[in-house]
């Protein structure tokens, strides 16, 4: 039925025009390869089903020429049998036809979903700094589906049907091919109707569609801002533009019925047309032949007989069933061609952080890191210039500089989700390409300013699927971060569930969960990025202790906020504008009169610069 | 709750005349088609009387009762086509009609529902009743009433006429009928309700391929590839067993039906063409009845979906009037005398206790509360605020301070109308505040939200919300003062950039200070800020609350903030803790109490300091390598 309500919005960035292309079948056929063995009985089934849906017709004009017209009883029951046997056979067939093609299709998409998946997953951050999440969503789940329907109603039915049309066509000339010319005359006039009408619905829905969106968008938009309409009495205004988008989609909508209505009446007019010519033609034709009975043995096809007729109504039924849909499955298609076009166009980007072919991999980290002259950029404008330091095996350095500076850039390339443009990074004196991207991500643990949570309970989300750390050692983590005394507040404790990425936990508790996970991994090598955010002194002095506590017996490089970690650490180094302007211990740093102690008087309000720092 | 029926009533009602000539189209174009096999057989009959020699016409007369019978076919067919196309017309076209006017409807209600509504009701939960169920019942009073009628149609005219022909044999034929009927009912919901969590199924896995690239920083950076991907194939493989599942039913279904209709034609076909052989029965009665009963079957092809939509478009048709049916929430009482509106904006509040039923007996849609909050140990009552006093006189600042869940929102949303109070509780200008029509308060009460929303719009539609024909001056001058100048420049079109979900991203902070613009501009007589400038750097609040201290001067000031050095200019700070007022007073009163303010001050004061001093630092750093000062 056509007028039941989609499930999908197939507006969504179409790319209408793109054609059906050998090289996306080819593509495609790689995921159905594996399980082309159910494609392949599908077919059969379906010729099964076609060869015995038109082995119908021609029993009954067996049963009404040679028994039923001439009165002939005996053997009458053998051809109903006969009959029987056929529908019998059709519906087995076709049943198990339909589960067969839908676990080919359920089977290759899975493969194919899966294969997008891992794509996305090993694809780098810097693919993800350029594309907008929704629209990969959407690979995965809508082009997937529409992909459904290739297999649900795609290639085999069209194969099946082309076959059946053809198996038509050939009982059909058998039996009276005088007639079947006749009849077939209104076939180019169906063809050119629907072709047009087709055109028009297409069309309509096109517009329609795109309406429908912006009925979506306007009403999701105005739903969310609702109180604010209110507040500013912006009511009057929004019915005015409700009603006019309101107005417009159903003035699309109306347009799609009036194709749809003619359409489907003209399709059954033509039937009821053909009914006419077989009976017109046809008839005059059995006319002649009456009283002529064919020799036994002679060839049937000479004469048009009335189970003849009898057996072309229904046989012309058959032929147009397909070949009203064949039109319809053209969209599909075609949507279908669409969507794969998308799904591997992004199977083609090969955007991700190169893997070493024989990686290196010792047995021990001690942590020793070096940046030798790295340069960075993400775009143009490069982020590092020339950066150059050493940081030794268990010592605590702190990042201090304004925002840009290349801080975050720093961490991010120690655990190498960029790699550095120029220069090279090493730690224990191996550059970091050189290891395995995982293995190197073991080794060096970071914690993010955003800490981000997944759906499941706290404890999960330290153990984050790991299988190596037990439920214990997550435990033991949590309470080394005073978790315990925190999460007391939570009914479930360790096993609250965490609500839509962690807003039922303050941003103080979510920044501990980040350190627990660290702290179970326990990596060798530490990088991490204070949060910034206002959090109240209780929570300010636990993050304190924590963070002590996670850069313990580590190589720890951190983006230092907080004062008091800063003067924690062994070295400063102080970044500017991507490059690394000063470096010493708090003390050395001080005594050096440059930026950092410029910091330390401001701090302080000692200097002559105090009084620019009000309050 | 109303019944559905009914309500579905008052919808059609206005188009009843049209669906009134819809419905008749389908009976007479039916009753056209169902003449057509009569010619046909008929003639056919004729052609074989004339063969088996019995007949009594010769071939001449049977030639033009050939011509004549094909002309009335062809001319029933011309006939049918026109009225088909204007039943479908009538039909289908006005259920869009009714889709139309039903979320017109929804729309108004939706316009006048309290915001308290929409913090309990998700949005998404709100779409999906306002599209997805609205196209359910636009299909109950299109397709799915269409269909039934034709059915019905269909058998109360070809089940008479098959009877007349050969009782016994029709009777035979459509006996398995019912309990075909029976079964496929039986099938029909099953294949809904596995249909449904498929659907479900996919959106888990829309769900988890969000939160996975979301989270692909974490993933990358913790390795966590393998067992995210191992998550995400668990949700896969459940999706592919419910279609699996579908598609098994789904066979089922037709082959059932593909089977009920193959029994009734073997037994017409067995006894019919016996009696025609014998000379009982005419071979046009034969040929009728086969022709009827192929098209009976037709109908259940989609017996499954109408079923299905029946009882979908009905649930759906309620879940649009648990909609519609929704309180208003907000009294509004109608006066008859005169409408006070708001002159100085005094508020004094008495007795004032907010409390929150639990989760479970709040008014909610059906499922925008997620089931494990129900009897969790969160679902209790919650008081909110507790016997809250306040004088706030015209034109002097509030300050209100409090931990996170200590009622602070929920006193500045009462102050601001947003929530429901008793009567005899808030007062503005002496009056009580719900004695005023809500139109006449919100003309003055600026109420910017912790969570700034943004439409799709300009940025100068934004912010001239409340006046649209703010001149640009205007508009700068609201700009300039949210210190959001020199963002301006950043923007490709300036005041007519887009912004908002479809348009340029803000930052958190932009967001804010382009709500606060908004209120600069609509310069109402009660400000209320609920922690506005949370998200905007230090430096630049110190600037805002530099430009709001006149601003505010004339004005009622209610301001909600976590730094409290943003208060201290308050006539009046009120130091809230679980909904009572703990402490109140100046904020040298406060320091000088030695209280929870107090301490908090003296917390803040380092790591506020260190704050904005590291920020200064930051631009100091930043001018100093400009000048080349460092040597």
């Amino acid at each position: 039925m056509s007028d039941a309500p989609s499930k999908q919005d197939p507006s969504k960035e179409s790319t209408h025009g793109v054609t059906y292309d050998a090289r996306l079948v080819r593509r495609l056929w790689q995921y159905i390869r594996p399980h082309r063995k159910w494609l392949g009985l599908a077919l059969v089934l379906m010729l099964v089903t076609s060869a015995c849906g038109l082995a119908k017709p021609l029993l009954l004009r067996l049963a009404i020429d040679e028994y039923i017209a001439p009165g002939e009883m005996v053997g009458f029951g053998w051809v109903v049998l006969g009959i029987a046997g056929a529908a019998l056979g059709e519906l087995i067939a076709r049943a198990l036809q339909i589960y067969t093609l839908e676990l080919a299709g359920q089977n290759a998409l899975i493969d194919l979903r899966r294969a997008v998946m891992r794509h996305l997953l090993r694809l780098s951050a810097s693919f993800y700094d350029k594309t907008p999440l929704g629209r990969l969503i959407g690979r995965v789940t809508t082009d997937i589906e529409s992909l459904q329907e290739l297999f649900a109603s795609g290639v085999v039915t069209v194969i099946g049907d082309l076959v059946s049309l053809v198996g038509i066509l050939a009982i059909l000339f058998y039996m009276s091919w005088p007639l079947t010319l006749a009849t077939l005359l209104v076939v180019p006039v169906l063809v050119g109707f629907t072709l047009w009408v087709r055109k028009g619905v297409r069309d309509a829905y096109v517009r329609m569609i795109s309406r429908r969106s912006a009925m979506n968008a306007f009403l999701h938009e105005q739903v969310a801002g609702m109180p604010l309409i209110q507040a500013f009495r912006r009511e009057r205004r929004t019915a005015k533009n409700f009603e006019k988008i309101n107005g417009d989609l159903c003035d699309a909508q109306l347009s799609t019925v009036n194709w749809e209505s003619v359409l489907s009446a003209s399709t059954d007019m033509l039937s009821s047309i053909t009914m006419a010519l077989i009976l017109w033609f046809g008839g005059g034709l059995a006319l002649d032949q009456l009283g002529l009975k064919p020799e036994p043995g002679s060839p049937l096809e000479q004469g048009v007989t009335i189970g003849t007729l009898v057996a072309f109504l229904q046989l012309m039924d058959y032929f147009f069933g397909p070949l009203n849909e064949l039109s319809l499955k053209y969209t599909v298609m075609q949507n279908a061609m669409t969507a794969s076009d998308r799904i591997f166009n992004l199977l083609d980007k090969e955007e991700w952080i190169p893997e070493s072919e024989n990686p290196q991999r010792p047995e021990t980290t001690q942590g020793v890191i070096r940046f030798e002259n790295v340069t960075f950029s993400y775009g143009k404008a490069p982020v590092l210039r020339n950066v150059s330091f050493e940081v030794a095996a268990g010592e605590r350095v702190a990042f201090v500089g304004a925002t840009g500076a290349g801080k975050t850039t720093v961490l991010k390339l120690l655990t190498r989700l960029y790699d550095v443009t120029d220069g090279r990074i090493t730690l224990d004196g191996i550059d970091l390409r050189e290891y395995g991207l995982k293995d190197l991500r073991n080794r060096v643990g970071i914690v993010p300013q955003d800490v981000y949570l997944f759906a499941g309970n706290i404890l999960e989300n330290i153990r984050l699927g790991h299988p190596e750390i037990s439920e214990e050692d997550a435990v033991a983590a949590a309470k080394a971060m005073h978790l315990d005394r925190v999460l007391k507040r939570l009914p479930g404790g360790y096993h609250e569930p965490v609500r839509e990425r962690g807003s039922n936990l303050s941003s103080g508790e979510r920044q501990l969960i980040a350190f627990a996970r660290v702290l179970a991994v326990a990596p060798r090598v530490l990088a991490l990025d204070e949060a910034t955010s206002n959090v109240d002194s209780e929570m300010e002095q636990l993050l304190h202790e924590a963070v002590e506590r996670v850069m313990e017996n580590r190589t720890s490089i951190i983006i230092a906020h907080r004062l008091s970690t800063i003067r924690d650490v062994d070295r400063i180094l102080v970044l500017h504008k991507g490059q690394l302007v000063e470096v010493g211990s708090h003390t050395e740093l001080l005594a050096k009169g440059g930026y950092y102690w410029r910091l330390h008087q401001l701090q302080y309000g000692q200097s002559d610069d105090g009084d620019e720092a009000e309050e | 709750m109303r019944s559905t029926f009914p309500s579905l009533w008052t919808l059609v009602r206005p188009y009843r005349w049209r669906y009134l000539v819809g419905l008749s189209c389908i009976v007479i174009s039916l009753w056209l088609k169902l003449q057509i096999p009569q010619y046909f057989w008929g003639t056919l009959s004729e052609l074989l009387e004339l063969d088996r020699g019995t007949g009594d016409l010769d071939t001449t007369q049977a030639a033009s009762l050939i011509t004549q019978a094909a002309l009335l076919i062809f001319g029933a067919s011309l006939l049918i086509a026109p009225i088909r196309t204007a039943s479908r017309l009538l039909i289908l076209g006005t259920s869009r009609k009714i889709s139309r006017d039903l979320l017109a409807k929804i729309f108004a209600r939706l316009l006048e529902l309290a915001p308290s509504f929409y913090s309990r009701n998700p949005t998404g939960q709100l779409m999906s009743r306002a599209i997805n169920d609205r196209e359910y019942v636009r299909s109950l009073a299109g397709a799915v009433l269409m269909y039934i009628v034709e059915t019905i149609t269909l058998y109360a005219i070809a089940i008479p006429l098959m009877i007349d022909i050969d009782a016994e044999l029709a009777l035979l034929a459509l006996a398995p009928y019912p309990l075909f009927l029976i079964f496929a009912r039986y099938i029909a919901v099953r294949i809904q309700t596995t249909a449904r969590a498929a659907q479900n199924a996919l959106a888990a896995i829309t769900e988890k391929t969000d939160e996975s690239l979301s989270g692909q920083l974490v993933i990358k950076t913790l390795t966590l590839e393998d067992a995210d991907f191992e998550k995400f194939t668990v949700r896969c493989e459940e999706f592919r067993q419910l279609n699996l599942h579908v598609a098994k039913l789904r066979a089922l279904m037709i082959s059932s039906m593909m089977g009920l209709a193959g029994i009734s034609t073997m037994l017409v076909l067995y006894q019919g063409g016996a009696q025609v052989a014998r000379g009982e029965m005419e071979f046009k009665d034969f040929g009728v009845l086969l022709t009827y009963l192929a098209w009976l079957a037709v109908p259940t092809r989609t017996l499954g979906f109408v079923i299905s939509s029946l009882k979908r478009g009905t649930a759906a048709h309620e879940r649009v009037l648990e909609v519609l049916d929704s309180a208003v929430e907000l009294r509004q009482e109608m006066h008859t005398a005169r409408t006070p509106e708001v002159s100085h904006a005094a508020l004094r509040v008495q007795n004032l206790s907010v409390v929150y039923p639990p989760f479970s007996e709040q008014p909610h849609l059906e499922g925008s509360l997620p089931p494990e909050h129900i009897g969790s140990h969160a679902d209790v009552e919650r008081t909110v605020l507790d016997n809250i006093e306040l004088e706030v006189p015209p034109g002097t600042t509030l300050g209100i301070v409090g931990h996170t869940g200590s009622g602070k929102t929920t006193l500045a949303r009462v102050l601001a109308r947003q929530l429901e109070v008793p009567t005899g509780t808030v007062f503005v200008d002496g009056q009580d505040i719900t004695s005023f029509p809500l139109e006449n308060l919100r003309e003055q009460v600026g109420y910017v939200p912790q969570d700034a929303f943004l439409f799709s719009e300009s940025l100068r539609a934004n912010v001239s919300l409340s006046q649209p024909d703010a001149s640009e001056e205007a508009v700068l001058a609201a700009l300039a003062g949210a210190q959001l100048s020199k963002d301006l420049d950043q923007l490709p079109e300036g005041l007519d950039t887009i912004i908002g979900e479809r348009g340029v991203n803000l930052s958190g902070g932009q967001r804010q200070r382009t709500a606060l613009a908004r209120v600069l501009l609509f310069a109402p007589k009660l400000l209320i800020l609920d922690d506005t400038l949370s998200a905007v750097d230090t430096n630049t609040a110190e600037s805002i609350l530099e430009y709001l201290r006149p601003f505010a001067a004339g004005r009622t000031t209610i301001l909600i903030a976590h730094r409290l050095s943003s208060l201290s200019h308050a006539e009046q700070i009120i130091v809230l803790e679980n909904g009572k007022i703990v402490e109140r007073g100046t904020h040298a009163q406060l320091l000088a109490l030695g209280g929870h303010y107090s301490s908090t001050w003296e917390l803040q004061q380092e790591s506020e300091d260190n704050a904005v001093r590291a920020s200064q630092l930051e631009q100091e750093l930043e001018q100093g390598f400009e000048d080349g000062a460092e040597q």
